[in-house]
């Protein structure tokens, strides 16, 4: 009957990973690191070493250390960071939840995107900047604005990735769950949303990264607190260095925050089929 | 006449040149200054063009820039988009000793103009009941330092109120919403709160005020300090001018200001004075009481010095001339 | 008509909107167990019958019987495997094959079954598998397994070992045989490969014409299992490619058909 299992066909199985020389996986290791640490010795170089910008305008490494040090000490430090950090999460949570309920909603129907999508189309080319006095009217100076400002940078590119990726299923998927007597219930949970998955998280990264930027916005006005709000006091008391420690937070929590979301993007799509990049 | 006698000519002359040049002051090609609804004489010096048509004779351009607190103030001079600026003493002090280069060359006006403000039906009475209250200030200005040392008078710290960082006009529109308990306030907006919506002082002290100062950035003081020389005689002139015509002079200030007559009214002619402007001793006085609170306050960093910085502050007068410091 | 056919069609037409008559009048009966192909050439209409046969399709002209009843929808008792796998990218073979199973079985019932039809179709050592990690034989394998789980008592087969290669290709043949020789399944198999035909089926119907129709039936009167090598079957395949070129030169080009249709048909 059958003659063992075939091996030919229409498209070749993954290759596994081949064994590097060691030099080679150091390399791979150190290269995210080159430009960091490179960019450190050129402010450096710039400041301590050659003083070709003066101290006011861009403090030394040394200076901006010193600073965050006395923040940390004072406890400031964390109650900024955990400000700024609880915005974005509630913020991001608020607008990638309406996001993937309104996503889910015009992707499925002709009908709500034609109602719908003009509309959020045209608030999208909003710019954050812009909003920020609307919602200090409305909504005052404390929480609700900034929190709301965040959601509305999540909102976009995960309502607009989503919507895509839904409409992008492949038809062939979809005929297939028809055929095996699913409704559309049944099409929607298992077939359109798994299929959209990697669109999903494409937005979510971007929405993110967005939220972050908001956020910053947000603090910008009216804050007692948060990262945003070091950047705005620095400005305000002529201390470039502690705006420098506002800055180089809000890089290495963005930074950090998109690392978990690739984490979680990797595992969840483990089962893509992309080509990947070229090593 | 041969080719290497011609080069010689031309090089004697461009040497002679030079020395001519040299021997009067280069002046700048272009003088940028600010504008502030808390520094009438320059609104009055804007008005009447007197600085455009002085400089003008020797080609030099006066550029405005609108200043909306001594925070931008103090940010167009680091930054370098601002030769003179206009603000609080105490501004300046804060400016200079966290590494500005700028120093105070002029008095500008001795106001009284900031105090704590309260809406119409505060039930608050004084300082020491703000602990735990939420207060509009713009930090890095007077009105910030004053509240400052009117908690420190009423036994409070930073960390026992909630300051929520709004620039002046920001700040009284969040007292007359109720966003706010309290808020440092600045004229003419501190003016136009009280006459419009009824707005209370809460607490005034006018020693905590510390006068209007005009900072010159300190390379571009080195480089021209006649054209310096030149904007402070014009200053010195709006200053006489407001003197002689409070009337004109509050009118000036309303529609340049973009405010009130009767709030222009208020702070011009009930809470600000014109003092001599080159006489910085007061001012030194008065900004010594602000050192401690940089401190305390952490304001700056844990390694400046704002003593050293005031004393390094103020352009030095050696009897009459003026030269700037280390220039002799 | 019989009373007993699993598959009736009965002077079948459909046009799609705003396009010409793919199928004009067809009529075609299968007898329950009997294994039918329909042969054509690309374009010929052949997957429009699958497709209003597997509910896919609605609108049609002429009547339409699956089991003795109209169809009106996608069934459980109608199995369809396509000419791509078809599998869903995220699930492990296991969860694939578990995709057929019928919504009212427990989950150990279920489990049980899909280990059987692993077994069935040579895949047990793939069942964590990703789909991007088989070969295509081995997906259209999974696939077939996972018609299979909702026991249907009709499967219809729209040209589906034409994306791979010759040689899975018998073996994908000769696996089919041996499901049917257990489970004795009325199948209708579409292909435009004659030897496949000539393989498979009790009767061959070739479509011709444009808009299509069964031009004529050949019974293959073999017993099973076939031999590919049996000179019985030259004659056999000398007609159906005689009848083919006859049925290709009166082909249009019908966008219209399905996969593979449009670019076989220029």
């Amino acid at each position: 009957m059958l003659v063992g299992a075939d091996t030919a066909g229409v498209s070749a199985p993954r290759p596994t990973a081949l064994r590097l020389p060691v030099w080679r996986t150091a390399v791979r290791r150190l290269a995210p690191w080159l430009l960091p640490v490179g960019l450190l010795a050129g402010w450096f170089l710039a400041t301590d070493g050659f003083h070709l910008l003066p101290a006011h305008q861009l403090p030394s490494p040394r200076a901006v250390a010193r600073t965050a040090r006395d923040l940390l000490a004072g406890g400031e430090l964390f109650r900024h960071v955990a400000a700024s950090v609880q915005r974005v999460a509630l913020g991001f949570l608020l607008g990638a939840g309406v996001a993937i309920v309104l996503g889910t909603w015009v992707g499925l129907s002709r009908f709500a995107e034609r109602v719908l999508d003009p509309t959020l189309q045209a608030i999208r080319n909003v710019p954050s900047l812009a909003w920020v006095p609307f919602l200090l009217l409305w909504m005052g100076i404390d929480e609700l604005p900034k929190v709301t400002l965040v959601a509305i940078g999540a909102f976009f590119p995960v309502y607009v990735n989503l919507v895509s990726g839904i409409r992008q299923t492949d038809r062939k998927l979809v005929e297939l769950g028809q055929v095996f007597g699913l409704s559309e219930l049944g099409l929607v949970r298992h077939i359109v949303l798994p299929a959209a998955l990697p669109s999903l998280l494409t937005g979510l990264r971007i929405g993110l990264g967005q939220s972050w930027l908001f956020l910053v916005a947000a603090e910008l006005i009216a804050s007692t607190r948060g990262l945003g709000f070091l950047l705005i006091d620095g400005q305000n008391s002529a201390r470039a260095d502690i705006m420098l420690v506002g800055i180089l937070l809000l890089a290495v929590l963005g930074k950090a925050s998109d690392g978990a979301l690739r984490l979680l993007e990797r595992r969840l799509l483990a089962w893509t089929d992309g080509f990947g990049g070229v090593a | 006449m041969s080719r290497r006698r011609l080069l010689l000519l031309a090089a004697l002359a461009l040497v002679s040149l030079g020395t001519t040049a040299r021997a009067a002051e280069a002046g700048p090609t272009e003088v940028r200054l600010d504008w502030a609804t808390y520094n009438p004489s320059s609104l009055v010096l804007k008005r009447f063009g007197w600085l455009e048509e002085d400089l003008g004779k020797d080609g030099i351009k006066v550029t405005w820039l609108y200043s909306a607190g001594s925070n931008k103030a103090n940010e167009a001079i680091s930054s370098g988009s601002a030769d003179l600026a206009s603000t609080a003493g105490a501004a300046a002090l804060l400016a200079r000793t966290n590494g500005v280069p700028l120093k105070t060359v002029y008095v500008f006006s001795k106001p009284e103009w900031t105090a704590l403000v309260v809406p119409k039906d505060s039930p608050l009475t004084s300082v020491a009941q703000l602990k735990g209250k939420k207060i509009a200030a713009t930090r890095g200005t007077d009105p910030f330092f004053f509240l400052l040392r009117a908690l420190k008078e009423a036994g409070l710290k930073q960390s026992d109120v909630e300051i929520v960082n709004l620039q002046h006009s920001d700040g009284r529109l969040a007292l007359e919403r109720g966003n706010v308990d309290a808020w440092a306030g600045l004229d003419p907006h501190m003016a136009a709160a009280e006459l419009r919506s009824g707005a209370r002082l809460l607490h005034r002290n006018i020693d905590f005020n510390t006068y209007g100062t005009l900072n010159a950035r300190e390379d571009f003081l080195q480089k021209y300090p006649a054209t310096v020389r030149r904007v402070l005689a014009q200053y010195s002139r709006a200053a006489d001018w407001i003197r002689k015509h409070p009337d004109e002079a509050v009118a000036l200030l309303a529609e340049a200001g973009k405010i009130d007559v009767d709030v222009a009214r208020r702070q011009l002619l009930e809470r600000t004075q014109f003092p001599d402007g080159y006489d910085f001793k007061p001012v030194s006085v008065a900004l010594q009481t602000v050192v401690p609170i940089l401190l305390s306050e952490k304001l700056v960093a844990s390694d400046a010095d704002p003593s050293k910085a005031l004393s390094e502050l103020f352009l030095e007068r050696p009897s009459g001339t003026f030269l700037p410091v280390g220039s002799r | 008509m019989t009373a007993a056919s699993a598959i009736s069609a009965e002077h079948v037409s459909k046009r799609y909107p705003g396009g010409d008559f793919v199928l004009r009048s067809l009529s075609l009966e299968v007898a329950p167990s009997e294994i039918v192909t329909l042969l054509g050439p690309s374009g010929s209409g052949k997957s429009t019958v699958l497709r209003l046969l597997s509910g896919l399709e609605r609108e049609h002209e002429g009547k339409l019987l699956v089991q003795g009843l109209p169809v009106q929808g996608p069934t459980p008792s109608v199995g369809m495997m396509f000419q791509e796998p078809r599998l869903l990218p995220w699930r492990t073979v296991r969860d694939n094959v578990a995709f057929g199973l019928p919504r009212t079985l427990s989950k150990e019932l279920g489990a049980t079954r899909v280990e059987q039809l692993l077994t069935l179709v040579q895949l047990t050592e793939a069942r964590d598998k990703l789909p991007k990690e088989l070969s295509g034989g081995m997906a259209q394998r999974v696939a077939l397994a996972r018609c299979l789980a909702g026991a249907p008592s009709v499967l219809l087969l729209d040209e589906p070992f034409s994306a791979v290669d010759a040689l899975t290709r018998m073996h994908l043949q000769e696996l089919l045989l041996s499901i049917w020789t257990h489970t004795r399944l009325t199948m209708l198999l579409v292909t435009h490969d004659i030897d496949e035909a000539l393989f498979l089926s009790d009767r061959v119907a070739v479509l011709r014409g444009s808009p299509a129709n069964i031009e004529e039936t050949l019974v293959v009167p073999l017993p099973r299992p076939r031999d590919r090598r049996d000179e019985a079957l030259g004659p056999l395949r000398s007609h159906l490619v005689e009848a083919l070129r006859l049925a290709g030169n009166g082909h249009s080009h019908e966008a219209a058909e399905g996969p593979g249709g449009l670019i076989a048909g220029w």
